[in-house]
């Protein structure tokens, strides 16, 4: 904000500007290899905002800034397009020190997305998304291309979209209108704040799945501010956990939960809440839905057994004999006695069972003690489900 | 005699179609002086913040001077005829496009201004295609008090011989004709009343559009 009021005495000094037009139009950087913050630190009168921050983030992947309100992460974000200035430190781009660039020509090779989008009303989806192309002296032909390929990449119909106005959008159109807008200069970095913030749970969920998708497709260097462990867990390459204007811990969402480096990383990440969490859940809610191909007869021998496993595509199976669980098998022990005319019968391993009602975190725990993967699902003597440890771990997560 | 008879008569004799034309002349003129001389007050002080003020006091001064009064003030300078009454409907209508245009600079949500900037915006390019389209909806609003004025002060006119429906009401004072006064006034208010019905679905189409609160 501060800059914006600096700026406005050059209101009427437009020729003043007019020399840098062209060059604002140049891209700065077809990809990005490296950002470095370097000992930034930000002050707001006595309290620091960012505090000696040291932060690398690599070309290509998606960083989570993560971290409670005041912590600093949005901060943080600001200083990489200049929308705040820090006291000391730097930041670069490919070596690039960002203070050595025009704020307006940087700004327009970086995408921003903002929690409540900012949609500009008096124009309508098209005009919004082709603002800084039309000022980047595109032609008609040009911008109407781009932002009709934009809105399908965010799958919105152009037809049925490029004329509208923000207000005649939901909330979740108007974000993914955001997003469109973000990238119509094709810049090789994308920054987000908070882009679902905003959105109800359900529809978060929805757009976050869309993004994962997109993130592949686009391979941008994202620097993505969050407080939803959740979404940062599921779109983060790497997470940063920011504190007291401090950064504490970056790593991979693996390296968080396994290594935490304190107390407050491992209650961000919350291992424990995931675990309180699996106690309500029953292994009903968690399991695969048992199907026939699953099943073989106790009295087939092994080598049709792998025969008849092959065609449906199974790797293990449980064994029946008279509708009495016997134990499970695998292709590989099938395997391995393949010459001999051995009943399946003779190889079956035992199998735990649980009822549907059984809770997921008993389930497991009994699971991991007997070093089980798999466990059968049983309603009263019916086989009903599949309980697969790393599909439950997945499903959580 | 029917009264369309009355009317026509009355129309024909006091060469009220040449009169209106004249007098839609003046007020397009003043109107246009105004705006722009107006907008520009308005975009001004908002760039120049501390003076803004200032500014909108001087012009509420100038507000507050009696039309008839400044008129005739204006005459010794700008002589009879329509100068007098142009100049004194800008003077008074600067001050309410002014002030719209300033409020609705300033009462842009920043919401918008910070996203445009972040989107690489330079200021003019912010101040161009967000806060004066933005604030459009308030600046038409503003004009339409302008022309509500402009209408009567260049009726007034009619005294220093300025020419325009003025000139009907202020021969039919002097002549005692009723029916020229009744006729005049009534298509005089008429007018007023149909420019700022169509300057109100502007405006509305515009917030429509524009506005947002």
């Amino acid at each position: 904000m501060k800059d914006l009021s600096k700026n406005s005495s050059f209101l009427f000094f437009p020729f003043l500007t007019e020399g840098i037009f062209k060059m604002q139009n140049e891209k700065l950087f077809d990809r990005i290899d490296y950002i470095r913050f370097k000992n930034i630190t930000k002050k707001y009168g006595s309290s620091f905002a960012i505090e000696d921050l040291d932060l690398g983030i690599e070309g290509g992947e998606l960083l989570i800034l993560i971290g409670p309100s005041g912590s600093g992460k949005t901060t943080t974000l600001r200083t990489i397009n200049r929308m705040i200035e820090q006291d000391s430190g730097s930041v670069t781009i490919n070596e690039i020190d960002t203070r050595e660039l025009d704020p307006v020509r940087l700004r327009r090779n970086m995408g921003y997305v903002i929690q409540n989008i900012g949609l500009f009303p008096h124009m309508t989806i098209a005009e919004n998304i082709g603002l800084v192309p039309k000022l980047g002296g595109w032609d008609k032909k040009k911008i109407e291309d781009r932002v009709r390929y934009l809105l399908d990449f965010v799958s919105l119909p152009p037809d049925m979209f490029m004329d509208r106005y923000p207000r005649q959008l939901s909330g979740g159109q108007q974000q993914r209108v955001g997003l469109a807008r973000a990238m119509a200069m094709d810049p090789p970095l994308l920054l987000m704040d908070e882009p679902f913030g905003a959105l109800d749970p359900i529809l978060r969920k929805q757009l976050q799945k869309e993004f994962l998708k997109i993130k592949k497709e686009i391979g941008k260097t994202i620097v993505f501010v969050t407080h939803d462990i959740e979404e940062a867990l599921i779109l983060g390459d790497r997470i940063a956990i920011m504190n007291q204007a401090k950064l504490v811990q970056v790593g991979t969402p693996e390296e968080l939960i396994f290594n935490p480096v304190n107390e407050m990383v491992a209650s961000i990440v919350d291992t424990d809440r995931k675990f309180k969490h699996m106690d309500t859940l029953k292994v009903k809610d968690l399991m695969s839905i048992f199907e026939d191909r699953y099943m073989i007869d106790a009295s087939l021998n092994a080598c049709d057994a792998v025969d008849k496993m092959t065609r449906s595509d199974v790797e293990t199976v449980f064994v029946f004999k008279d509708g009495e669980v016997l134990g499970q098998i695998r292709m590989m022990d099938l395997m391995k006695c393949k010459e001999e005319n051995i009943k399946v019968e003779e190889l079956a391993r035992p199998v735990k069972s649980f009822k549907p009602l059984d809770s997921v975190a008993f389930a497991l725990s009994d699971m991991k003690k007997s070093g089980e993967y798999l466990s059968l699902v049983m309603n009263s003597s019916k086989p009903v489900g599949i309980l697969v440890s790393d599909e439950v771990l997945l499903k959580l997560i | 005699m029917t009264l369309i008879q009355v009317i026509a008569e009355v129309w024909d004799k006091n060469l009220m179609t040449m009169r209106t034309i004249e007098h839609l002349q003046m007020f397009s003129i003043a109107l246009l002086l105004s705006i722009i001389i107006g907008v520009g007050v308005g975009v001004y002080i908002y760039s120049r913040p501390k003076i803004a003020n200032t500014v909108l006091n001087l012009l509420n001064i100038v507000e507050t001077i009696p039309d008839l009064a400044l008129i005739v003030v204006l005459l010794p300078v700008l002589r009879l005829g329509a100068g007098p009454a142009i100049a004194a409907s800008v003077l008074y209508s600067i001050l309410p496009i002014a002030r719209n245009t300033y409020t609705g600079l300033k009462g842009v949500d920043e919401e918008y201004t910070y996203v445009a900037h972040a989107l690489g915006l330079s200021p003019r390019e912010t101040l161009f295609k967000v806060r004066i389209p933005m604030s459009l909806p308030l600046v038409v609003g503003g004009i339409r008090i302008a022309l509500v004025f402009c209408m009567g002060v260049i009726t007034l006119g009619g005294l220093v011989a300025g020419g325009g429906l003025g000139t009907v009401l202020q021969n039919g004072i002097q002549l005692y004709q009723k029916d020229a006064i009744l006729i005049a006034g009534i298509w005089t208010g008429l007018l007023a009343v149909i420019l700022d019905a169509f300057a109100g679905i502007i405006e509305k189409k515009l917030h429509q559009r524009y506005g947002t609160w």
